[in-house]
């Protein structure tokens, strides 16, 4: 367990500067409807070990949004989305269980679980991460094509970008 | 206490969870202009909206009282209304003005329109000053009838519906006056007797109580002309009429008080007597 505190740290890290510094630069405009982005910073929560405490994941999931709200300008925002990601995270993984169950030290990366349940995971919770973003951007469903628009497609972009960054750094842990 | 600490081990992560989400929705609503539009727009709404079911719940709970005063509104305008139409009918009295009519507001508790003779009774009584022979009328148009018996606190009044109903009544505009009776079962029509066949008349006048009793007041509506025609042999028309007042939903009515109907049918009674 303890050799699994370090890297989640880093990781914490460098993904919210990556989010920060590149993505956040990254999007494309769509006319009236909004703006596809990219969301990369959720990965950070995904890849957390299987059996974190759920009380620090909520923690930490609080600690990262608020830190993205620092740099989007939207107080609250980001965190509301990503503590509520950390929330699910645990019904997804319970959901997606393999058959022999999981180790302690099992981090949810497609060299441990294969490409299709990474897949799955993680393509689950980043739409309802990002629909719920877009959802408290606008904070009315009177919007609700604009929302569905830009949820989708930033859903695809992020999620190519989620799935080339495990297939480019192969993290075991 | 244990019971709670136990508690708060299980659901420990989920309070958390709800607790964040409940700061964050603070922080959303408190510190982004948008959200904070959206958020005060809403809830206003919804705050309106339940406002106003309570106000129309409650408006339901006050109707009675509300139609109660109404009632009493109503008695008074029409009190007026006959006082200015007839201002002739005042008659001063020390400092005091003292109107003939007077009108006392009733409900209906129980009626019938299909028998041959009809009666309705009404929920004030001689506690409220309401004698035999006084005239009822409706709260729009029309004449309901007439007062027969009377206790504490109900009376019995004869319906226009009735076989013995006999109301002096006139043409709007024309001085002849004739009977008005109930010939046919219809309970929306009734029969004005006795106009002098010289009158002219024709269909959709306007008949009125002629005043000539002490029952009802010059000028009360009462229909208008449906159709006429002369009785051969005989001097005068058989006038059908159909009533303003439908008999059959009446719910409440004005009694009429003739203050001096006592003083004037003594007086009619001493010359007879001679």
């Amino acid at each position: 367990m303890n050799k699994l505190i370090i890297p989640n740290i880093l990781r914490v890290t460098y993904l919210f500067l990556l989010q920060i510094l590149v993505f956040k630069q990254i999007h494309f405009p769509l006319g009236d409807i909004g703006t596809a982005q990219f969301f990369i910073y959720p990965l950070a929560v995904f890849m957390l070990p299987v059996k974190t405490n759920k009380t620090l994941l909520i923690v930490i999931s609080f600690i990262l949004g608020l830190g993205m709200d620092l740099f989007y300008d939207s107080p609250g925002v980001h965190s509301a989305t990503l503590v509520l990601t950390g929330y699910i995270r645990n019904i997804v993984i319970a959901l997606l269980e393999p058959y022999e169950g999981y180790n302690t030290d099992d981090v949810p990366t497609i060299k441990n679980f294969g490409l299709s349940w990474f897949f799955s995971y993680s393509s689950i919770l980043l739409f309802i991460h990002i629909f719920t973003y877009f959802s408290l951007e606008a904070f009315s469903f009177v919007f609700f094509f604009e929302i569905f628009i830009n949820t989708i497609l930033s859903f695809f972009i992020s999620l190519i970008i989620i799935v080339i960054y495990q297939f480019i750094f192969r993290p075991r842990f | 206490m244990y019971n709670v600490i136990q508690l708060l081990i299980r659901f420990g992560p989920h309070i958390l969870f709800v607790a964040v989400e409940v700061l964050c929705f603070y922080l959303i609503i408190n510190y982004n202009t948008t959200q904070k539009e959206i958020y005060l727009n809403s809830s206003q709404i919804l705050a309106g909206k339940v406002y106003n079911t309570r106000a129309y719940l409650n408006n339901f709970f006050h109707l009675r009282a509300q139609n109660d005063s109404l009632k009493l509104e109503n008695t008074n305008l029409i009190e007026n209304l006959i006082v200015i139409n007839y201002s002739l009918d005042r008659i001063n009295e020390m400092d005091t003005i003292h109107f003939k009519y007077s009108l006392i507001p009733a409900n209906v508790i129980n009626k019938t329109f299909d028998k041959r003779n009809n009666y309705i009774t009404f929920d004030q009584g001689s506690k409220t000053g309401v004698k035999p022979g006084m005239g009822v009328i409706s709260p729009n148009k029309g004449i309901v009838g007439i007062v027969r018996n009377v206790s504490t606190h109900f009376s019995h009044v004869s319906s226009l519906l009735h076989s013995q109903t006999k109301i002096s009544c006139s043409v709007k505009n024309r001085n002849s006056f004739g009977t008005l009776v109930w010939k046919d079962m219809d309970p929306s029509k009734m029969s004005l007797l006795g106009v002098p066949k010289h009158e002219k008349i024709s269909e959709g006048d306007t008949v009125i109580t002629s005043g000539y009793s002490t029952i009802f007041p010059k000028g009360i509506l009462v229909g208008v002309i449906e159709k006429f025609e002369v009785i051969s042999g005989e001097n005068s028309f058989d006038i059908t009429v159909r009533l303003f007042n439908n008999l059959r939903h009446l719910d409440y009515a004005y009694i009429i008080q003739n203050r001096f109907a006592e003083e004037q049918t003594t007086l009619e009674k001493e010359v007879e007597d001679e």
